[in-house]
């Protein structure tokens, strides 16, 4: 009987890495799912009925009549995924930056109302044809996101100061700094709540689908997402964020400005949280309400974490939450299972994710109970 | 000195295989009397640090067997080895900073009273005073030990195996952290701890302390026991000898062709006073200046931790000194920066390559380019050019023979020889005018490094200077011109390489020879001229 | 006692009060938080926890009388507390097990479990209650409120004890208050509080030196969830009776935020979470004054701000002497 050398033994080991790797992230979306199914088991009379309304309730229905030939019909519906969608990739994307320079930045949150608030009051008090006006809707926004993700960044940088803590408070801060404005200089006298007036026709992003929000935001987002690769693949800003993620002790010393580039990654964070802003803002509200509901950057940040901060798998992450998203709402209409189970759904997707090792642990527990079986005769 | 029978430790025909093939400790046997102070003593990867790990359960033996007492033991983890009276004050203190010092020595088995949570304090400050006292250890058992020299921190430490009942106690390098005058006081404690029967193991390679603080020493050389005896007895340079005891290789033997000195146009390079000091103000190094000439290979020898890698530091600006300046050409580069000081034209490539040398999740392009990428051709205002990437990783991999793998696999798969060659490789392609080389060949195979000699030596003869930092006696007899030995932050020697007598040289590194040998000295600055000089009036 | 004197006194000792109350549960989250912030483990699913807490205290609490026919009225609420503290206690070993058994990164896995409380909480109120915006349909208990008699000729000391309504404070607002001073005694002056403090700031020696580092990593995790399921209990069954989705409102993060600008230390976190308490206070006060509300909320986290600021700035300062 040979014994395995200890070169055979480690590529052995790795070659099982890499397999794990691959399977962690749908085997992690299986398991919650099956969960999540479970959990409706328990509370509904028909979970069969709702769980495959979770799974599919968010699709549009095709459907053939005589008279109209073949139509698409709930497209409202399907239109709020791709609305989310939109915003989740933008937000998404506001969250894989910094992350890839091994910053735990959480300031999505912020960086948006504050960009939206930006977009908003570009948009209410600069006159000007739409076509003048409307790339300064996106410069003003971006310039904001682009500083208010700068300075948790220097914060980081020249003070140490913990880079969650600060996104947090900043968070705060900008949530409070919109409720300020809303409720007082941008407010809309004559409404009966407080929210801004709305905003001029023109500078309202033009349809795609009817009866829905989806705006030409949604062809502005992969090149958004383009942008973003770009940025993180072909330039000298994107290698120096990606080695100081990866390697900063190496990137030190190879001369790479890593300051720089861990507070150029929290700002670019920011810049593409602005974009999101703007969708808020002109696109799906086209007025600002007071109570405009934080915590969508954190939903970012679990679009981040699925697509493992990659770019190009945003906003396939970002889809698959929407509609995950949407089922759950059209579940909720139409059966007794309340939406909510889908962020059970979603949590336990990512702590099967992040754990690490509970799948190295499975796979070696499996083996040595396959040896057992194989020992015993 | 009481001298009972039977040994209080003994190792009978021990050996370590590790998994990997390494033999560290190859039939080592030795014999520890009760109320001994013995030092086990030899080069870095002569198998000490091994030995003690065998005798405080974090390793087992191989083969042979550990007696404690006349009885054969087996300490499978260090609550066994503390439970057998053995205890290790280790290299790299363990203790909790913003506690008190009778709280760190009691850590982990605090005196309780009431319903056994409540701390009984007093009681461990007294065991504290008690056994300070008994062995003659200056320290307050109130005092936070953040706040303590490292010479009192260190006494902490023994106290805690003290505390725990040890009876042979393991001292990892205990001197390395300390002044002298630290160091006179600790064997002056250790001194007292025999004399009342305990039994003191110093792990070191500073021959100086085995005739000061040592009744017996045992010498380890390539995992083997090469002596040992009464400190009496031996010389310092017959215990250099011992330690470092090698002829010459065959590969250094047949010496390469060394430029002669007096081809050299002058100094290139030159460090003037370089002074560092650490974060609680000890000095790491002391006024070092020296220079090297345009083709030039400067070596360093020296025990590691006594400064090589602060001068390196200092040299590639990732650190800057508290006084003094190095300058190519008289341009100075210290304290600018790392990129400053490679636009000067420096290179460096770091003592620990997988921390600091590599990206070991990126690929070979991503590792290859990292000095250069906002340059041209790799990059054009912000933008790069991805072609050119590949094509530069490329040539590095075909200059240093990497074929082992397309420039899109991880560097992190290849062997440590082939990471090595892509390091040295990235360095030499930015065309440096001084490159700083720590530890180059460590980890890496014999063939892959002699192909590493070749790159280092073809860099020579473009005209650049390279400082070459190595544990590896060999490697910098092969390599350099002059030879210059670092200890404690200071330069202590100087020598034409092929002037030196290894064992001398080992003499220097381990502190035997110190300023004595005054005929191997050249006079300062050390420059290529001096040696130049030297060399006619020996001749 | 000059009438206007009265009034000031009266004043006071009612901002005190409201102080307190409002302090309440940031401070039992805050201090859960810095013992696992001790241990070297950050805890940042403290608002996630509250929230668990918060929703079966309530849950339990309605329903013990059907559920234990033979307990006396008075033991629900309690039943309830009990409840509450044993889901927080379940959720954090679920973060627990993640971090330290399966290597998962602490402070992801802690955001997770905020989403997963957020989700299981509105998820099993719409199921169980059938209202997804709170319990106010059950009829839950509230924890008992601690009265003192106060003499008639000192009504500060009977608004400052008893608060402006004059039913007396929460039963668990004295547990917070208690629960600061016995945390800095346990922390100084027990063996595990020892073990716990070696732990969080040098991991190996506190393992070479035989302490059961798992274990007390664990018991740290699972403490700080403890007093954080006691904050958010004391939301549902104090402050309000009962629970309302989002109830916790971002308490959870101040509580972390006061750890950090109470520079982890019991002191500094009490007198933080104080801080954050008086501000919610003004905010209603000032409201009345002209002062927008919004500013004075802005206060805590600037203040947070401009305290690590000052830390890094101090530390800079000390590496530029050398």
């Amino acid at each position: 009987m040979s014994e395995p050398t200890a070169q055979a033994l480690i590529a052995q080991q790795q070659r099982r890495q890499i397999l794990q790797q691959r399977w962690r992230l749908p085997l992690a979306i299986l398991a919650s799912l099956a969960v999540g199914f479970a959990m409706t088991a328990m509370v509904s009379k028909e979970p069969l009925r709702a769980f495959l309304t979770l799974l599919t309730g968010a699709l549009p229905r095709l459907q053939w009549s005589p008279e109209e030939g073949w139509r698409l019909l709930r497209m409202v519906r399907f239109g709020a995924v791709i609305e989310d969608a939109v915003t989740l990739t933008f937000l998404g994307l506001a969250v894989a930056l910094p992350f890839r320079a091994r910053q735990f930045s959480l300031g999505a949150d912020g960086q948006m109302f504050l960009a939206a608030l930006a977009a908003a009051a570009v948009s209410l008090y600069v006159p000007g044809p739409a076509v003048v006006v409307l790339p300064l809707v996106f410069v003003a926004a971006c310039a904001t996101g682009f500083a208010w993700g700068a300075l948790p960044g220097v914060l980081k940088t020249r003070y140490q100061a913990n880079e969650i803590v600060t996104t947090l408070m900043l968070n705060l801060i900008a949530i409070q700094f919109y409720r300020l404005l809303v409720s007082g200089c941008l407010r809309d006298p004559g409404a009966g709540f407080l929210v801004t007036p709305l905003l001029p026709d023109r500078l309202i992003l033009p349809l795609l689908l009817d009866k829905t929000n989806v705006t030409v935001m949604l062809l502005l987002a992969p090149l958004v997402v383009g942008l973003a690769w770009l940025l993180l693949m072909r330039t000298t800003w994107g290698y120096e964020i990606r080695l100081v993620g990866q390697a900063p002790a190496f990137a030190r010393q190879a001369g790479v400005p890593v300051e720089r580039a861990v507070w150029l990654s929290m700002a670019c964070g920011g810049f593409f949280a602005a974009f999101a802003g703007v969708h808020i803002s002109n696109a799906l509200l086209k007025r600002l309400p007071v109570d405009l509901t934080p915590g969508l950057g954190y939903e970012g940040l679990v679009v981040a974490l699925l697509a493992r901060n990659e770019p190009r798998a945003i906003p396939f992450a970002a889809f698959m939450y929407a509609y995950l998203r949407t089922g759950a709402q059209a579940m909720e209409r139409t059966t007794d299972v309340s939406r909510e189970v889908v962020l059970v759904i979603q949590a336990l997707m990512i702590l099967l994710v992040v754990s690490e090792r509970l799948l190295p642990r499975l796979a070696e527990a499996w083996r040595s109970l396959v040896l057992l079986r194989r020992g015993a005769p | 000195m009481s001298i009972s029978l039977t040994p209080a430790l003994a190792l009978q025909g021990v050996s370590k295989l590790y998994a990997n093939g390494t033999l560290a400790n190859d039939n080592v046997s030795m014999e520890i009397a009760a109320g001994e102070i013995h030092a086990v003593i030899g080069e870095n990867g002569a198998g000490k640090s091994t030995l003690m790990k065998l005798l405080y359960g974090l390793e087992q033996p191989s083969s042979g067997r550990i007696l404690l007492h006349g009885r054969a033991c087996v300490l499978r983890d260090p609550r066994q080895a503390i439970a057998a009276g053995i205890g290790l004050v280790p290299q790299h203190l363990q203790l909790v900073p913003s506690l008190t010092v009778a709280q760190n020595v009691v850590l982990g088995c605090e005196p309780t009273r009431g319903l056994g949570q409540l701390l009984h304090g007093r009681a461990a400050v007294q065991a504290v005073s008690t056994a300070a006292q008994r062995f003659g250890f200056q320290l307050d058992p109130h005092a936070v030990v953040g706040d303590l020299s490292v010479g009192a921190r260190q006494r902490v430490e023994i106290l805690k195996t003290l505390y725990r009942g040890a009876r042979i106690v393991m001292l990892d390098e205990p001197s390395a952290v300390l002044s002298e005058q630290e160091a006179s006081a600790l064997f002056a404690s250790l001194r007292r701890m025999a004399e009342q029967g305990l039994t003191v193991l110093l792990i070191t390679h500073k021959i100086r302390e085995i005739r000061s603080a040592c009744d017996r020493f045992t010498v380890l050389r390539g995992g083997c026991v090469a002596g040992g005896g009464n400190a009496q007895d031996f010389s310092d340079a017959a215990i250099g000898a011992m330690i470092v005891g090698r002829t010459l290789s065959a590969a250094s033997a047949a010496t390469p062709a060394r430029r002669p000195p007096g081809q050299n146009a002058g100094a290139l390079v030159g460090a003037h006073g370089l002074t560092a000091k650490r974060a609680d103000g000890r000095v790491v190094l002391s006024g070092v200046s020296f220079e090297i000439g345009a083709g030039e290979i400067l070596g360093v020898a020296g025990v590691e931790g006594n400064g090589q890698d602060v001068l390196a530091h200092v040299l590639c600006g990732l650190r800057a000194p508290s006084q003094g300046h190095a300058d190519i050409d008289g341009a100075v580069f210290t304290s600018r920066g790392v990129r400053r000081a490679r636009a000067g034209g420096v290179a460096a490539i770091p003592e620990d390559r997988l921390h600091d040398g590599v990206a070991p999740a990126m690929s070979i392009i991503d590792n290859a380019m990292a000095v250069q990428y906002h340059q041209a051709p790799l990059s054009r205002r912000g933008w790069l050019d991805p072609a050119a990437m590949q094509g530069f990783a490329r040539g590095i991999m075909a200059r240093c023979r990497v074929a082992a793998a397309a420039p899109e696999a991880l560097i992190g798969t290849l062997s440590g020889g082939n990471m090595q060659k892509i390091v040295l490789g990235r360095e030499i392609a930015s065309a440096p005018r001084f490159l700083i080389a720590s530890q180059p060949t460590r980890g890496v195979d014999i063939g892959a490094a002699q192909a590493l000699h070749e790159q280092l030596r073809a860099l020579r003869d473009t005209g650049a200077a390279i400082l070459l930092i190595s544990a590896d006696l060999d490697e910098l007899l092969a390599l350099s011109d002059r030879i210059m030995v670092m200890s404690q932050g200071e330069i202590v020697a100087h020598f034409p390489a092929r002037q030196v007598d290894p064992g001398v040289l080992g003499g220097y590194m381990t502190g035997a020879l110190h300023a004595a040998g005054a005929a191997a000295l050249l006079a300062s600055p050390f420059t290529a001229s001096h040696a130049q000089a030297h060399h006619e009036e020996q001749a | 006692m000059t009438p206007e004197l009265l009034s000031w006194g009266l004043l006071l000792a009612g901002l005190l009060a409201a102080l307190l109350r409002a302090a309440t549960p940031i401070l039992l989250a805050a201090l859960g938080g810095l013992v696992s912030d001790l241990a070297g483990s950050i805890n940042v699913a403290l608002e996630g926890l509250m929230l668990v807490a918060a929703f079966f205290g309530v849950i339990v609490s309605a329903h013990a009388g059907t559920w234990f026919p033979q307990l006396a009225p008075a033991w629900y609420p309690w039943l309830g507390c009990l409840a509450g503290v044993l889901a927080a206690l379940a959720l954090t070993g679920v973060l627990a097990v993640c971090h330290l058994e399966w290597g998962a990164d602490l402070i992801v896995a802690g955001i997770a479990v905020n989403i997963l409380a957020a989700g299981l909480t509105v998820f099993l109120l719409a199921s169980l209650v059938g209202d997804k915006g709170s319990t106010a349909a059950l009829n839950s208990p509230v924890l008992p409120s601690l009265h003192w008699p106060v003499a008639p000729d000192r009504p500060w000391l009977n608004v400052l004890l008893n608060g402006a309504d004059g039913r007396g404070h929460h039963v668990l607002l004295y547990v917070a208050l208690l629960a600061a001073p016995l945390l800095a005694l346990f922390l100084k002056y027990t063996r595990y509080g020892t073990w716990l403090r070696a732990v969080g700031e040098n991991r190996e020696a506190a393992f070479n030196a035989g302490i059961p580092v798992r274990q007390v990593q664990y018991a740290a995790l699972l403490l700080s969830g403890a007093l954080a399921g006691l904050g958010g209990i004391y939301l549902s069954m104090g402050y309000l009776s009962l629970f309302q989705a989002d109830m916790t409102a971002g308490r959870g993060f101040l509580a972390l935020a006061a750890i950090f600008l109470g520079a982890r230390s019991v002191a500094g976190t009490f007198c933080a979470a104080m801080l954050f308490g008086a501000s919610a206070v003004l905010a209603t006060q000032l409201g009345a004054q002209q002062i927008p509300t919004q500013l004075v909320y802005m206060v805590p986290p600037l203040v947070t701000l401009l305290a690590l600021v000052a830390a890094g700035a101090r530390r800079r300062a000390r590496k530029a002497r050398l």
